[in-house]
């Protein structure tokens, strides 16, 4: 079971979303992953492998050398882009 | 669920704004009308946006104006404002910005109902289509209600 985190500025709107959207292609995918979500403020308590966010959040914790596999999302209604990328994520760590 | 947070009086079609501080301005405003949030709230939505960028342009089109829980959200609600014509907010991928979602919600978790069925609206062309060409909120509260109750079935 992968743990990730999907993480928004304010935790309440754009990554709850995001985190329904990745859920259904978790389902479809046969994924063994877990998802959580929350504000920016909760990642340092994050203990999981992968952080999933909108991408200009996502340049923004890469320039800060965060030590997590981290996928910038950019329309996070496009089931296709979460799927590439949160694929490559696993695939990174490998765990697909 | 959704249908409930929505009404026709913080729904406003076809707004002229002169930038995306103005348009965060007009689409929040019947929000602080109606108490769903303090005039804070969307201040520090511009804020934010001024600090981090267009964060909450979140599709093609689509913006999900809100600021953590703590800086005003007073209850559950969300605005439905249509700009024409469409807006910049700086966000290269998803420019310009057309619809405008403004939610209050005053914790992170009592609306995960509510913003499945907004993911749900938000995957279906015909949303886009009535918003595009309703004349009145009354419509938009109209297919709301049509389409949330149908998935329920």
């Amino acid at each position: 079971m992968v743990k990730a985190l999907v993480a928004c500025r304010a935790g309440v709107g754009s990554s709850l979303m995001l985190k329904i959207k990745l859920n259904q292609v978790i389902d479809e995918q046969g994924w063994d992953m877990e998802v959580e979500h929350s504000s920016l403020d909760e990642l340092d308590s994050f203990d999981g492998p992968i952080v999933v966010t909108l991408s200009d959040v996502a340049d923004d914790l890469k320039n800060e050398g965060i030590k997590k596999e981290v996928v910038g999302i950019t329309n996070i209604l496009d089931k296709k882009e979460i799927e590439t990328k949160v694929g490559a994520a696993l695939d990174k760590i490998g765990a697909k | 669920m959704i249908e409930k947070m929505m009404n026709p009086a913080l729904t406003q079609l076809n707004v002229v704004a002169s930038d995306w501080r103005d348009a965060i301005h007009k689409a929040g405003a019947p929000l602080v009308k109606a108490g769903a949030v303090s005039q804070n709230y969307v201040e520090e939505i511009i804020h934010s946006v001024e600090q981090y960028g267009p964060y909450f342009v979140i599709a093609p089109h689509v913006a999900l104006a809100h600021a953590p829980s703590d800086a005003g959200a007073q209850h559950l609600a969300m605005g439905i404002t249509t700009l024409k014509p469409a807006v910049v907010f700086n966000n290269p991928d998803n420019d310009p910005v057309k619809y405008v979602f403004t939610l209050s919600a005053p914790d992170s978790n009592s609306h995960l109902k509510a913003m499945q069925e907004l993911v749900e609206l938000l995957s279906a062309d015909s949303f886009y289509q009535i918003l595009d060409q309703a004349q009145s909120p009354d419509e938009i509260m109209q297919y709301v209600q049509e389409n949330v109750a149908a998935e329920k079935e």
